[in-house]
């Protein structure tokens, strides 16, 4: 090819490609950095699948715009009469992408999918004592105590068709090998799969028979994970792609002064904390400290809380756009304790002298862990944070490292303190309380992420109360119980809410919402 | 002849089982893939299970045993993080890479032999200073700015490229190729060129010094001496001793373009073998990044295979030798 064909021919694919935008106004790109693994709904539980297969597939109920429940497969639901559970009426009239209908075997079917041994979603349903179909669009979910937090915690448990897993050989999730639903879906959603390539490129074309009211224009969506920032920056400010999620912090401002772009800015529900090596006898990192763990005295861990000047990593790391936070979950997930939400102040004279008085006036060293490839800025918090701790005299040894090495180095328990954070899947309190707060306990499985084994007696007492209590005020009695006593206790520092930044060019409309989901039904392209 | 190729091939077994090993070996310090494949609330004994289940928790050598097993029959294992078969996942990415290779590898060729050629026969001259500080410029900035400089230049100042991916591609025959539509061409430019660019100042500065050292052997001034034509004197013989070791880097440079396009590929969004690797890394997808380490050492022994035989082709001294 000549130079000058060759130029010919650029400018004619410009020409084409331009007049081809305009014809489809409609067509939706999107990048994410990483692609679902699968388009299997019960093989992993894990956001980018989720987030993905909320537009193909639906469960009995799903979250609103404002995270809140409602009515999906199910049109209503209700507690069970004279047992524990809940009973689920569902819609009538539904089919899948593949025209088959939707009734209570579907579900049945995929209750017994979803907590097989394979599923890697089965947590979800180990309050579950038993599934019941009454009629054609009636189940029950029998529990083994009161548990109304039940329908909440299924928001994400899709429905398969029966008769299309059975016949494709997809009985049960493949966690290790593919098989057809890795690939293939039958969903009764809104959105269903055009064309998959993993890695590369994912295409979704409406479902033309979906139950629900249309609210988005897109005819073609496509999506492609590009796991380099600037790659995917380039790609929006190119114009290639619509919309981006997420964007780093540092790009705001790009995008922001560019014009025909948006940036999407809010609060993701997860809380960013430290967490300390309660059942450690003595530090593992310290260079001047053998014998003992000064973490196990109160005051030392008030000292470090004292330590932290969130208004100065929310002004240097953060550019204004995070809030501290007072415990696990960020106000505005139910369970949110109101009468516990000050944080601890930034006062390094006091921290100072409560590590005086636990009889370290000079402080010490310990080592911190923390990741480096999880959370905003993780790395540069952690910095920022020793920095803090050490003009109060808490000699921080940070050591950091990607994520696939941090999470079995905080199970086997290489640490003197940790950066951890934390959105509850089922956004209430009671997610916290069980996997962070509670003593471990693999039997009862209570604890599993609680690494430096916070153990406290009327913490686990309460639990089970909390799960059960189905009288809010009764129930906010004894969450707020538990959060006094850990804040008390200084079980962690809960150092704020991460924010949460998308982009998108300014004729997108599209909905955020708090769990970092993005739900096609909610875009329209003008 | 044949000894000579038997010979390479029974030393390429023992480079790949090497390498495999090597590899092998690394991955127990690449991460847990367990925590990568299971969500936050997956319980304790349900990921042991799983490790069980996957042979995380044999030795070493059983592991690795097992591992040359399936590949010596035909059996790459499934991929942790996709679940794919990984037989299927990188041979449906050699195409994009090896394009993405060969193109970036003719750039450099058709630019970096005859500016070679041209720096050696004008040494002093001022394009040649301009082009020598040019490519020494090109050879210091690392590939993944170069290619974000020519993303923010061509993609998203003037617009004229798309800024990652591939672009338009046509199946022919199970090869996925970007070279048959203007789409295709249009994506692979950046990339190529990002990639060509170190390779390029590589093939001129060789091209330009083994020129110089030919042009001042005596057969090149008796030639002068004689009244031989200056043109035939450069290009017919000066040029074609010139290349017997330009051909050798070329050869070695190709399988350093395939390996290191990892950078270009991330850059670039380009779905290669380079690009599925380094999300294997992410997702500790232990099945994946063996089989594309031992890929990668498998293209680089045949490389140099050829480049061996090139050599024998090229060198008639060679071929005296081997026949005696």
């Amino acid at each position: 090819m000549s130079i000058q064909t060759f130029k010919r021919s650029a400018l004619v694919g410009t020409a084409l490609l331009v007049s081809a935008a305009g014809a489809s106004a409609e067509s939706f790109k999107w990048a994410s950095n990483t692609d679902p693994q699968t388009m299997d709904p019960h093989a992993v539980n894990s956001a980018p699948v989720l987030s993905f297969l909320n537009n193909i597939y639906e469960g009995l109920v799903r979250r609103n715009q404002g995270m809140a429940i409602e009515g999906s497969l199910a049109e209503s639901w209700e507690p069970l009469d004279g047992e524990d559970g809940w009973r689920f009426y569902l819609r009538q009239g539904v089919t899948f992408q593949d025209g088959s209908a939707f009734n209570a075997e579907d579900v049945m079917f995929s209750y017994q999918r979803a907590s097989s041994e394979a599923a890697d979603v089965r947590s979800w349903f180990a309050p579950v004592k038993e599934v019941r179909v009454v009629d054609d669009y009636t189940v029950d979910f029998v529990t083994n105590a009161p548990n109304p937090l039940f329908p909440d915690s299924i928001a994400n448990f899709m429905i398969l068709d029966k008769g299309w897993a059975e016949a494709n050989g997809a009985e049960l999730p493949a966690r290790d090998a593919e098989n057809f639903a890795t690939m293939n879906v039958n969903g009764t959603g809104p959105f269903t799969l055009a064309s998959r390539d993993p890695g590369v490129k994912t295409v979704l074309v409406p479902n033309a028979n979906w139950w629900g009211d249309v609210e988005h224009n897109v005819t073609e969506a496509t999506f492609t994970p590009i796991g380099n920032a600037a790659t995917g920056l380039a790609a929006l400010l190119s114009g290639e792609i619509d919309f981006i999620q997420p964007i780093p912090l540092q790009d705001v401002a790009q995008v922001e002064s560019r014009d025909g772009f948006k940036v999407l800015e809010g609060e993701e529900t997860r809380v960013i904390m430290f967490g300390f090596g309660h059942e450690h006898e003595e530090l593992l990192y310290s260079t001047d400290v053998t014998g003992t763990n000064p973490f196990q005295d109160v005051r030392v861990r008030m000292a470090a809380a004292h330590a932290i000047d969130i208004a100065s990593i929310d002004r240097v790391l953060f550019r204004g756009k995070i809030d501290g936070a007072s415990q696990l979950v960020p106000a505005g997930i139910s369970g949110y304790s109101e009468a516990n939400s000050t944080r601890p102040a930034y006062d390094p004279e006091k921290a100072k002298s409560l590590l005086a008085e636990a009889g370290y006036p000079n402080g010490f060293s310990f080592g911190l862990k923390c990741p480096n490839d999880r959370y905003i800025n993780d790395e540069a918090l952690c910095r920022a944070a020793a920095s803090m701790f050490a003009a109060v005299g808490l000699n921080a040894e940070l050591s950091t490292g990607p994520v696939r090495d941090y999470w079995p180095q905080l199970r086997a328990d290489e640490f003197d303190m940790y950066l951890l954070g934390w959105s509850p899947g089922t956004f209430d309190m009671e997610h916290p309380i069980r996997f962070l707060m509670s003593t471990p306990n693999s039997e009862k499985k209570l604890g599993s992420w609680n690494f430096g084994g916070y153990s406290n007696a009327r913490v686990d007492e309460l639990l089970p109360g909390i799960q059960r209590e189905v009288d809010p005020a009764a129930r906010q009695a004894m969450v707020d119980e538990v959060v006094a006593i850990t804040q008390e206790e200084v079980a962690y520092i809960p150092l704020y809410t991460q924010p949460l930044i998308w982009a998108a060019k300014d004729n997108v409309d599209l909905t955020q919402r708090a769990d970092n989901f993005f739900m096609l039904r909610w875009v329209t392209v003008n | 002849m044949a000894y000579f190729i038997l010979k390479r091939l029974v030393q390429s077994v023992f480079v790949m089982i090497a390498v495999a090993f090597l590899a092998f070996s690394l991955f127990r310090f690449v991460g847990d893939p367990i925590t990568q494949m299971t969500g936050v609330e997956t319980a304790i004994e349900d990921q042991e299970r799983l490790r069980e289940e996957l042979g995380l928790n044999d030795p070493f050598v059983v592991q690795f045993y097992r591992f040359t097993g399936d590949m010596l029959q035909g059996d790459f294992g499934y991929s942790y993080r996709t679940r794919q078969s990984v037989g299927e996942m990188i041979a449906s990415r050699i195409p994009a890479t090896l394009e993405l290779g060969t193109v970036a590898l003719l750039i450099s060729l058709i630019v970096g032999i005859p500016t070679g050629v041209y720096t050696a026969l004008r040494p002093r001259g001022f394009a040649t200073q301009s082009i020598l500080l040019t490519t020494l410029v090109g050879v210091s900035i690392p590939t993944f700015v170069i290619g974000i400089m020519l993303i923010f230049l061509f993609g998203v100042q003037l617009g004229w490229l798309p800024t990652f991916g591939r672009g338009g591609t046509v199946q022919i025959g199970g090869w996925e190729s970007s070279l048959f539509t203007i789409d295709g061409w249009r994506a692979l430019l950046l990339p190529a060129i990002t990639l060509g660019v170190y390779q390029l100042t590589l093939t001129m500065r060789l091209v330009r010094a083994e020129m110089m050292e030919v042009l001042r052997s005596d057969y090149i001034r008796f030639g002068m001496a004689r009244g031989v034509p200056m043109r035939s004197l450069y290009f017919r013989h000066a040029l074609s001793n010139t290349m017997v070791p330009v051909i050798t880097i070329i050869g070695l440079q190709f399988g350093g373009v395939i390996a290191f396009s990892i950078v270009t590929e991330s850059v670039f969004q380009w779905p290669g073998m380079g690009l599925l690797f380094l999300e294997s890394i992410r997702f500790v997808d232990i099945p994946v990044m063996g089989v594309y380490l031992v890929v990668i050492a498998f293209f680089f022994v045949l490389v140099n295979l050829i480049v061996d035989l090139l050599y024998v082709a090229i060198d008639p001294r060679l071929r005296i030798k081997d026949e005696s």
